[in-house]
């Protein structure tokens, strides 16, 4: 009996064994998690995202896409619009897939008939971008119609009730174009539209279609060409000066609205060093100067090869419910998940054409923890899930941003078990030491993972030592100072001594 | 104070650093150009860079590197010194200075040692202080290379007999001359090892034929 129990321990535990490399070969991804550490290297990291499936028009019954460019989610109702961009459709989709509906004619309604239009066209050309909200009831669609120059306004049954078109403002240059990529609406809807051409800022419309003015402008970088520029006007007239090229700044590529209604902007440049992501106030200030990230670099960290510059190019950004920016790499073809205190927290995806690779990632979306991203190449959408590990990590930030720094301590441990190269659980421990009292062990995890943290542990922890410390640190002190005194004046008296036989030896 | 300059050679370095005006014609005039004590103090310049790259307290640690490499600490602290050394010394023989390599080489040691005494206050108190308190480590250390700064240029003074201009001007193109030395020798470096690769692939073409 003993010999057959023994035989039925190994089975089993081969079987465990084998079972468990089975589910390791099945998580196995096209791409590998990386981080960065303290010293911005890539080192090795557990994936936060795997591919949950790829979808393409076929599968949901739409017929087969051409270049899709924009991907919207409703958070509400949890449908999804895809803009198809070259077969002139809007798809609407949810959150299976597996059925769609196409919107591609438009009516005009009472509300706002043919005559009001300028441009008077039933059908798109060349959509670039979409944007959804709700308002009394009623689902307001919002399609960047680019080569038609507008961005129209429809209901869900297609019929159009405000088209916005190229201000006739003198603010904005007659000779510009008015082609719209991306369009947001905030809950006052104001519309925004994102327009290449326009280096000043995003284009803010009123409801009613009123041009504002500009919204959230870069700054202008500070080159070469802008010294030299500063320097050539001490001694040049203005006419000369308007012949020089002005420098201007970078356009903004595309652009987000979070719950509360602040806007975030991204600048899809390779050179940039500012002003890449920013979050926007109602004023079109950015917030994440205030919180102390200006310059600061997103996305994987520059690299030049063969005297090319493989930086990142961010294309496109995504704010989720809990403050989470997504943003698409279009360079390296790769999605950096930072939490809202921007501390990279995933890199995912990558560049190829195996699932959960891009040719040309085109937009970034997310519902429900899931992240939908659209391939204008291949035509696909990519749905990534979070695996074990990431909803760890997203579960143990989220109590760490709200300053549950002592509940978080557990998840983050757990944390380090799995990765010990992740460094925000690092400086979450460190947090939950700190706030315990315990400055010791906090000072330990801070080290080499957060600056500030260590300093703030560094100057508890030194008051701690003072406090202990401080009768036998007195005591020393004042045995120095005596021990000092009594060999003074055991010198001085040597030196008299010395003078005093001098004198006499003079004196003999 | 001249009644009790019989000090023992440690004692110079420190007495130059108290009396920045007339301490260097002090020690010309009292030839108290020591050698061993000027190396051991180019020896403390080095083990103080070295030091302040390893342990300065991390809230000031700004350059702190994944691997620990010490050929570009040796090279930005002994090897700048005699640098510095032979350019000044080429430099002021051709421009009627009086000093000879030697003594330039003692004096400029001398001058460093209130720099190498900030230093290693600085490293110990950036071991205590906080990010708050950074200004005070800010004062040390420039109060350390202003002090060396103003003792190299009354050393040149003293060991060149010099008017106060002409050290300027002797320092300044000192500077030039330390630029063109490294370029030299950076020449040099490249030269040699093409010239090793000659004769290595010699070598090896002639050890194919022979082994044929």
């Amino acid at each position: 009996m003993p010999l057959f129990r023994k035989i039925g321990a190994v089975t089993l535990t081969a079987a465990v064994a084998v079972s468990s490399l089975a589910s390791v070969v099945s998580a196995d991804e096209a791409y590998s998690g990386y981080n960065y550490d303290w010293w911005n290297d890539p080192v090795p990291s557990q994936n936060g995202y795997v591919v949950d499936r790829v979808v393409t028009g076929v599968d949901m019954g739409a017929g087969a896409f051409n270049e899709l460019n924009d991907i919207f989610v409703d958070q509400e109702t949890g449908k999804i619009y895809l803009v198809d961009t070259n077969n002139q459709r809007i798809v609407i989709t949810d959150e299976k897939m597996e059925t769609s509906s196409v919107m591609d004619t438009f009516t005009y309604s009472d509300e706002f008939t043919e005559e009001q239009s300028v441009i008077k066209k039933t059908t798109l050309n060349s959509p670039k971008g979409i944007f959804v909200t709700h308002y009394k009831d009623k689902t307001l669609i919002y399609i960047a119609d680019s080569m038609n120059e507008r961005v129209i306004g429809c209901y869900e049954d297609g019929s159009i009730f405000h088209e916005y078109t190229k201000p006739s403002s003198d603010l904005y240059e007659s000779d510009i174009s008015f082609r719209p990529t991306k369009v947001v609406v905030d809950n006052a809807l104001n519309v925004y539209a994102v327009i290449p051409s326009i280096t000043n800022g995003i284009v803010q419309f009123s409801q009613t279609g009123n041009f504002n003015g500009y919204y959230g402008a870069n700054r202008v970088e500070t080159t070469a060409e802008v010294l030299q520029n500063a320097f050539y006007s001490l001694f040049m007239n203005r006419e000369q000066m308007r012949a020089r090229q002005r420098a201007v700044a970078i356009e903004i590529a595309n652009c987000d609205i979070d719950d509360e209604g602040f806007i975030y902007t991204v600048t899809s440049s390779k050179s940039a060093n500012k002003d890449i992501l920013k979050k926007l106030n109602p004023a079109g200030e950015n917030i994440y100067l205030n919180m102390g990230f200006d310059n600061m670099q997103f996305g994987d960290v520059p690299m030049y090869y063969n005297g090319s510059n493989f930086a990142s190019q961010i294309d496109d950004v995504d704010v989720d419910e809990n403050g989470n920016v997504f943003l698409l790499d279009f360079t390296k073809k790769r999605i950096f998940q930072y939490s809202d205190e921007l501390d990279l927290e995933f890199i995912f995806g990558g560049d190829g054409n195996q699932k959960g690779l891009f040719t040309s990632p085109t937009a970034i979306e997310n519902l429900n923890k899931k992240v939908y991203v659209t391939d204008g190449r291949k035509n696909t959408i990519t749905v990534f899930k979070l695996t074990e590990f990431g909803g760890m990590v997203q579960n143990a930030i989220e109590m760490f941003n709200r300053g549950l720094y002592q509940e978080a301590k557990e998840p983050f441990e757990e944390i380090l078990l799995r990765d010990a190269n992740y460094w925000f659980a690092y400086v979450g421990l460190g947090n939950a030491y700190y706030t315990s009292g315990d400055h010791e062990n906090a000072m330990k995890y801070f080290y080499m993972n957060s600056k500030g943290g260590y300093n703030r542990a560094f100057k508890e922890y030194r008051m701690d030592m003072i406090r202990q410390y401080f009768n036998v640190f007195m005591i020393v002190v004042l045995i120095i100072i005596a021990v000092a005194i009594v060999i003074s004046s055991i010198r001085k008296h040597n030196k008299k001594k010395k003078l005093k036989a001098a004198n006499a030896a003079n004196g003999r | 104070m001249r009644f009790d300059l019989d000090m023992p050679a440690w004692k110079w370095p420190f007495y130059v650093a108290r009396h920045p005006f007339e301490g260097f014609e002090d020690v010309r005039w009292k030839k108290a150009y020591n050698s061993k004590v000027a190396l051991v103090i180019v020896l403390c310049l080095f083990i103080v860079t070295v030091a302040a790259r390893l342990m300065t307290g991390f809230v000031f640690q700004t350059n702190f590197e994944k691997v620990f490499n010490i050929v570009p600490l040796f090279s930005s602290s002994v090897l700048i010194f005699f640098i510095w050394v032979v350019g000044n010394w080429s430099l002021c023989t051709l421009f009627n200075g009086e000093g000879k390599m030697q003594q330039i080489m003692c004096v400029t040691a001398y001058a460093l040692v209130p720099y190498i005494i900030s230093q290693v206050v600085y490293i110990f108190a950036s071991n205590i202080l906080t990010r708050q308190e950074g200004a005070i480590l800010t004062f040390i250390s420039y109060i350390g290379i202003v002090w060396s700064v103003v003792l190299v240029i009354s050393a040149m003074k003293a060991v060149h007999q010099y008017s106060m201009p002409k050290t300027l001007l002797a320092i300044l193109f000192t500077l030039v001359a330390m630029v063109i030395i490294v370029l030299v020798l950076i020449l040099l470096i490249s030269l040699f090892q093409q010239v090793v690769m000659f004769v290595y692939s010699i070598y090896t073409e002639l050890m194919y034929r022979f082994s044929m």
